[in-house]
């Protein structure tokens, strides 16, 4: 099977990672905290998002859990996702390059602003 | 029940990614359908969803190509068989039923397309002869050989149905395809040449089914209001209620069943039922008198010239018959004893080539011979067709010659043509530098048929000037239907859309450009040649 292409990351991919750094999170909550995260711009819908989430899973830059402590309680039988080290590594470097992107932006005063 | 076609949908994800997420996805398609409720909401979420479907599906059948299972085991040692699978899985029965069922539709749709299909084209050989018609009428000059090989062979072909001739056209009028017209026949009484067609069931005598007609000069003119005063009429005087009650039903019949626009057929038919209750038929005991009435009121409310009642004093026959062996044989010796009819082909004064034509003939006899001439004249400055006394012929032979004019491929129109692809000339042809020069074509009133499309076509394609008289008007593209031994009817069945009017030289004719007596054609014509390449 043909590696799914995660270089560069796609957006969708980068906003699956971010949305993993503070919690785990099963599939919709991803999508709610990506929606969220977005401001309602990105709705990850459920065949985009699982394609992500396997290119993610196949690269190891996530992982699924056994056994969510949440899932135990409810008879619904979920998968929870969490960012991998590696995963956090990824994420903090295209953070980091898009933070590069930006800030030639501002001294190309495209943006204003005087932080990053 | 929104879930459920969530569910259905879910099925155009390669089962590789079923398997895995397709709960999943389902499970988020729940949360989110029970989070966003109300029109607007919900709505959203299928746009969404149907937005994801486009972009992922793709992608997933992408990724999805084959793994290579290595079924067997071991590798293959010496000859073992041994094969590779694409997936450890079976199909799964729904798929195999549904294939089954798809291939079976595809088989019955091609089985169904190729049966009708051949209804539109001729596959065996006599019925593709017959698409390639002649046009008729063989030139005077040839005239007592080819009227021989007419009647034994071009008659009428066999479960064809034939193509009238729709002129009126002393000329043109044929006799039927029977090897048994007695009388002796005058200078003016062709055979159709056509190889399909018969006939144009008309007395040996040639009637003009139009007397009215002002184009053509009518040797006997057989006039409804004219008293029978010729024999042939008199002869005619046998027409009874009886069979004008058939004729006009089978008229009525044939256009309700056969015309191609059936509110024209309707009104044309009412019109005739029309004249019938008025009584305007009960006086006439005259055949050729009745259908030559008959075809001018068809026309006065169709305002088809093609559509026409034809009345022929032979009984026409009951059956066609196809071409004899004799009578292409005989066809054959008379187009090499007159040089395929291509009379002169010599370089005038100032080097002007003239062809004079007599008849476009078969192509398949003919080709080499028309070659040369072309080739003898592919030098000149300009050329003259000489078509004054050509009375048609074969398209093919048509579109053969035209070829020549252009320097890429021109639409001929053709009346008589079904196929498009037959109506393009094969320009440029090679070697040839006729493409670009001044064309004059000479015509008269005895120009007919294969000849008025040649001289049509390059009139309204502004390819030549036509110097001369109004051509005689023939088209022939009816296909004719058989009444009884003496009545039989030319109804126009092919639609080929004609680029530059709605009429085309049918009775009419093709006029001239520059207009003179015919016997003045080819001076006027040179002079006019002339005065062209001196102002080059």
């Amino acid at each position: 099977m043909p590696k799914r292409k995660l270089d560069p990351l796609p957006s969708a991919a980068f906003q699956i990672l971010l949305s993993l750094v503070g919690e785990d999170l099963h599939g919709y909550g991803i999508m709610r905290e990506v929606e969220d995260q977005t401001e309602g711009r990105m709705r990850l819908g459920p065949g985009t998002l699982y394609s992500s989430i396997q290119s993610l899973l196949e690269a190891k830059l996530i992982e699924e859990l056994d056994q969510h402590e949440d899932a135990k309680l409810s008879h619904e039988r979920r998968r929870y996702y969490r960012l991998t080290s590696a995963g956090r590594k990824l994420a903090c470097a295209e953070a980091q390059r898009l933070a590069d992107l930006l800030r030639v932006a501002r001294v190309k005063k495209l943006l204003r602003g005087e932080y990053v | 029940m929104s879930e459920k076609i969530y569910a259905w949908l879910l099925r155009l994800y390669p089962s590789h990614f079923r398997e895995k997420y397709g709960d999943d996805a389902l499970q988020l398609f729940r949360d989110r359908s029970r989070d966003e409720k109300g029109i607007v909401p919900s709505l959203r979420l299928w746009l969404d969803l149907f937005a994801d479907l486009a972009i992922s599906v793709p992608r997933e059948y992408f990724h999805a190509e084959p793994e290579l299972v290595a079924a067997s085991a071991q590798y293959p040692f010496t000859g073992t068989p041994f094969f590779y699978v694409l997936r450890d899985k079976s199909p799964r029965p729904g798929a195999l039923v549904l294939g089954v069922m798809l291939s079976l539709g595809a088989l019955v749709t091609f089985s169904i397309l190729l049966s009708q299909g051949g209804r539109y084209r001729p596959l065996s050989a006599p019925a593709r002869q017959n698409q390639h018609a002649v046009y008729e009428s063989s030139p005077a000059s040839v005239q007592p050989a080819l009227q021989a090989a007419d009647d034994a062979s071009y008659s009428a072909s066999g479960g064809v149905e034939t193509i009238a001739s729709i002129s009126q056209q002393p000329a043109m009028a044929a006799t039927p395809a029977r090897p048994i017209d007695a009388t002796p026949r005058d200078s003016q009484s062709l055979v159709p040449l056509a190889p399909n067609n018969s006939l144009c069931p008309q007395s040996s005598t040639p009637q003009p089914l139009d007397a009215a007609n002002p184009i053509q000069p009518d040797p006997s003119p057989t006039h409804p209001d004219s008293t029978p005063a010729t024999a042939a009429a008199v002869q005619n005087a046998n027409l009874d209620a009886a069979e004008r009650q058939l004729v006009i039903d089978a008229v009525v019949a044939n256009l309700k069943d056969h015309y191609i626009y059936p509110d024209i057929a309707h009104r044309t038919a009412d019109a005739l039922l029309a004249h019938e209750k008025a009584g305007d038929y009960d006086a006439l005991t005259d055949g050729a008198a009745f259908a030559t009435l008959l075809t001018r009121q068809l026309r006065d409310v169709s305002h088809d010239l093609h559509l026409e009642v034809v009345y022929s004093q032979v009984p026409l026959p009951s059956h066609l018959t196809g071409p004899t062996r004799e009578g292409i044989a005989r066809y054959r010796a008379v187009m090499e004893q007159q040089n395929c009819t291509f009379e002169k082909a010599q370089i005038l004064a100032h080097n002007i080539g003239y062809l004079k034509l007599n008849s476009f003939p078969d192509p398949s006899l003919c080709e080499s011979t028309a070659k040369a001439a072309m080739v003898a004249l592919n030098d000149a400055d300009a050329i003259i067709f000489d078509l004054r006394n050509n009375r048609g012929g074969y398209p093919g032979m048509v579109m053969l010659m035209a070829a020549y004019l252009f320097d890429h491929p021109e639409y001929m129109y053709n009346p008589r043509e079904n196929t498009a692809e037959q109506s393009w000339t094969h320009s440029p042809v090679p070697g040839n530098r006729l493409a670009n020069k001044p064309v004059y074509v000479l015509i008269s009133s005895r120009t007919f048929s294969g000849a008025e499309h040649f001289s049509y076509n390059l009139k309204m394609l502004k390819r030549a000037t036509l110097v001369g008289e109004t051509t005689g008007g023939a088209t022939d593209v009816g296909n004719f239907h058989r009444i009884d031994d003496h009545f039989g009817m030319g109804i126009r069945e092919t639609r080929a859309i004609n680029p530059y009017s709605e009429s085309d030289w049918a009775v009419t004719g093709v006029d001239p450009d520059v207009k003179v007596k015919s016997a003045d054609a080819l001076d006027t014509a040179v002079k006019l040649a002339e005065s062209k390449l001196r102002k080059k």
